[in-house]
């Protein structure tokens, strides 16, 4: 019997409170041999169980390139993500996976790296982040745009605001926006208006374009649905070429192995199961898949 | 391929032999409809028979299956099934060519184990039959089986010539070397006649060429919109289908709450909670989207049986309670009517 569907116990080792509906945990897993067999890629994401209560599609946090703890950003906005906010320190839960194609990092390699987040969509590229930032040498300049609605539901934010007060020592360009005003931000956007704005995430395609090489550069998207639409617009404007604009994709992932058909997405033409196939596509399948975004 | 010939008058020594092998399944009668059920005897056998309401998938995906046990707080443990050899008699061409599409899912890699121990403990054997007024497997290029049986079994007058599908099924017909005996040149010219005239009976047809890309293409059509608006989103579609293969997954806690089973069952894409995630948002928010989703999933080619995804058993017209026929809706798309 192979064990794709058997969940793999975790420990919880930390739980970091990011924001008011949102939990950083740290895991590890009970047994050692599962610790050794697991292997992941940026983009890949995890069936979590909690006994008793369900199992839910997370996003993996953080790089393979960095050791320790496997890392999810859960936030808490169903059955399952509820049950797990509950758990402490020391709790189990069940881990299947890896699944899901991964961000091509290899044909990434030699491009500078633009990475589009809108509010929870940090956490699966919070794993480019780390890789590109890991493996520096093998990539060109790497542009952050992160939209969030207030400084209270940004997730990161103090390594955000690092990042911009501190750009050389990050290695990387950061730009941020916001809806809310509140006095953080604002006087963020005060010391650096090249990098901060009020409004929704588009809005700093208008800084970050000096820095935007359209043939050198892949983009990288993560953010609500509703987010694809006018980013890819605005990607497409700049000409960047539909294959290396990479976005990565939230369905109801049951079985992650493109058993259980809930993920299905596309018309008759080109069916595409966003566990397997996905949950990383191209602009090109964007353009011939229907309703992946 | 190999063909041995059976006449009918040995059917019940058949018919024993197989028990060697394992249970054996059959269509019987129920009422007015039919169904897969284990047999004794064959006289229980519907051997003419239209179709079965449910497919000969409910012996591979089950409509609700207990996969792992829970302990609360401590884990999970495999609930694995010991394989149980059975003998699955009288499964028409669509249904056969319907069983390779769902293969073509479950056991492709990673494989499901549980779909793979009982598709391998299960002996095919086919049976020829005649097309009604629902049926459109000919259109869909699933009236014939060519693989994917141990034996199928063509009725002529007073015999049946089988053809022998695989090492299994020859193993078997070894073994019932007393029952069985060659066939007849006169055997093969009936058997082509009466495939040419069963060729000639179908009644219900679907252009297929372009299928695909007309469905998709047309996903604005009005059509569309007229036939889901009868629709009453109950799933029996989907229940009924022998190529549906989607399953919802839930867990089960004992009062203890100390234990607990995860059980994964049927599920359809008819149904709300399909394409919702976790926060409220929906995917395919109406009955339209779900809709046009069902006949495009139908419609669509699988890669690796380069087959689509529908056989053409016409269970879904035939058992829709809002008499919505899969073929109207779609001819209506193509502007046939």
């Amino acid at each position: 019997m192979s064990s794709m569907y058997l969940p793999k116990l975790a420990k919880i080792v930390e739980v970091i409170e990011m924001t008011a509906i949102e939990k950083l945990f740290k895991l590890q897993f009970v047994n050692e041999e599962d610790a050794k067999s697991f292997t992941f890629k940026p983009g890949q994401f995890v069936e979590v169980s909690v006994p008793g209560v369900g199992e839910s599609p997370i996003s993996i946090c953080k790089s393979p390139t960095r050791p320790g703890p496997l890392e999810l950003l859960i936030r808490r906005v169903g059955r399952v993500t509820n049950a797990i906010h509950k758990l402490k320190p020391g709790d189990v839960v069940g881990i299947r996976g890896p699944f899901g194609n991964g961000f091509p990092m290899e044909k990434m390699k030699g491009y500078d790296v633009l990475l589009i987040a809108g509010g929870l969509g940090i956490a699966p590229l919070m794993s480019v982040l780390q890789y590109v930032v890991d493996k520096r040498r093998d990539y060109g300049d790497v542009i952050l745009l992160y939209g969030v609605r207030s400084y209270q539901e940004a997730l990161f934010r103090d390594m955000i605001i690092d990042f911009i007060r501190h750009p050389e020592k990050a290695g990387l360009r950061t730009f941020l926006s916001y809806e809310r005003e509140d006095p953080v931000f604002v006087s963020l956007m005060k010391d650096h208006p090249e990098n901060v704005r009020k409004g929704v995430v588009t809005v700093l395609f208008e800084c970050a374009d000096p820095y935007i090489k359209p043939d050198k550069v892949c983009a990288v998207v993560c953010g609500p649905p509703i987010m694809y639409r006018f980013v890819l617009k605005e990607l497409a404007k700049r000409n960047i070429p539909p294959n290396n604009i990479y976005i990565t994709l939230e369905r109801r992932m049951k079985c992650g192995v493109g058993k259980c058909g809930h993920c299905v997405v596309g018309g008759a033409t080109a069916i595409k199961y966003v566990c397997k196939d996905g949950p990383v596509f191209t602009y090109s399948d964007v353009l011939s898949v229907r309703g992946l975004v | 391929m190999r063909y041995v010939k059976l006449l009918k008058e040995n059917f019940k020594d058949f018919f024993e032999n197989l028990k060697k092998f394992g249970e054996v399944h059959a269509p019987v009668k129920r009422g007015n409809s039919f169904s897969f059920a284990k047999v004794d005897s064959p006289s229980e056998v519907a051997l003419k028979y239209n179709r079965t309401i449910l497919p000969p998938k409910k012996y591979f995906i089950k409509p609700f299956e207990e996969v792992l046990k829970i302990k609360v707080g401590k884990g999970y443990e495999p609930l694995v099934e010991e394989p149980k050899s059975l003998i699955l008699l009288g499964l028409h061409a669509c249904d056969i060519n319907a069983l390779k599409i769902l293969d073509s899912i479950y056991l492709d890699e990673p494989p499901d184990d549980y779909y793979q121990i009982r598709r391998t403990a299960t002996v095919i054997i086919g049976i020829s039959c005649e097309p009604d007024d629902y049926c459109f497997c000919k259109s869909m290029g699933a009236d014939y089986a060519w693989t994917g049986f141990d034996l199928f079994l063509h009725e002529l007058d007073n015999s049946y010539l089988i053809r022998i599908g695989s090492s299994r099924g020859e193993v078997m017909i070894e073994s019932m070397k007393n029952v069985i005996s060659e066939p007849t040149k006169e055997d093969f010219i009936k058997l082509r006649d009466i495939e040419l005239k069963r060729s000639r009976m179908f009644k219900k047809a679907l252009n297929t060429s372009l299928l695909p890309d007309i469905v998709d293409s047309l996903y604005e059509s009005d059509v569309w919109v007229k036939f889901s608006d009868k629709c009453v989103s109950c799933g029996s579609c989907n229940l009924v289908c022998p190529t549906c293969r989607c399953y919802d997954v839930t867990e089960k806690v004992e009062l203890n709450l100390k234990e607990g089973v995860r059980v994964r069952r049927w599920d359809s894409c008819f149904i709300r909670s399909h394409a919702l995630v976790a926060g409220g948002l929906n995917f395919r928010p109406t009955r339209l989207d779900r809709f046009r989703h069902r006949y495009n999933c139908k419609s669509s080619i699988e890669p690796r049986t380069n087959s689509p995804f529908c056989v053409g058993c016409g269970r879904c017209s035939a058992f829709c309670p809002a008499g919505i026929d899969h073929v109207d809706v779609l001819n209506a798309i193509w502007g046939l009517t």
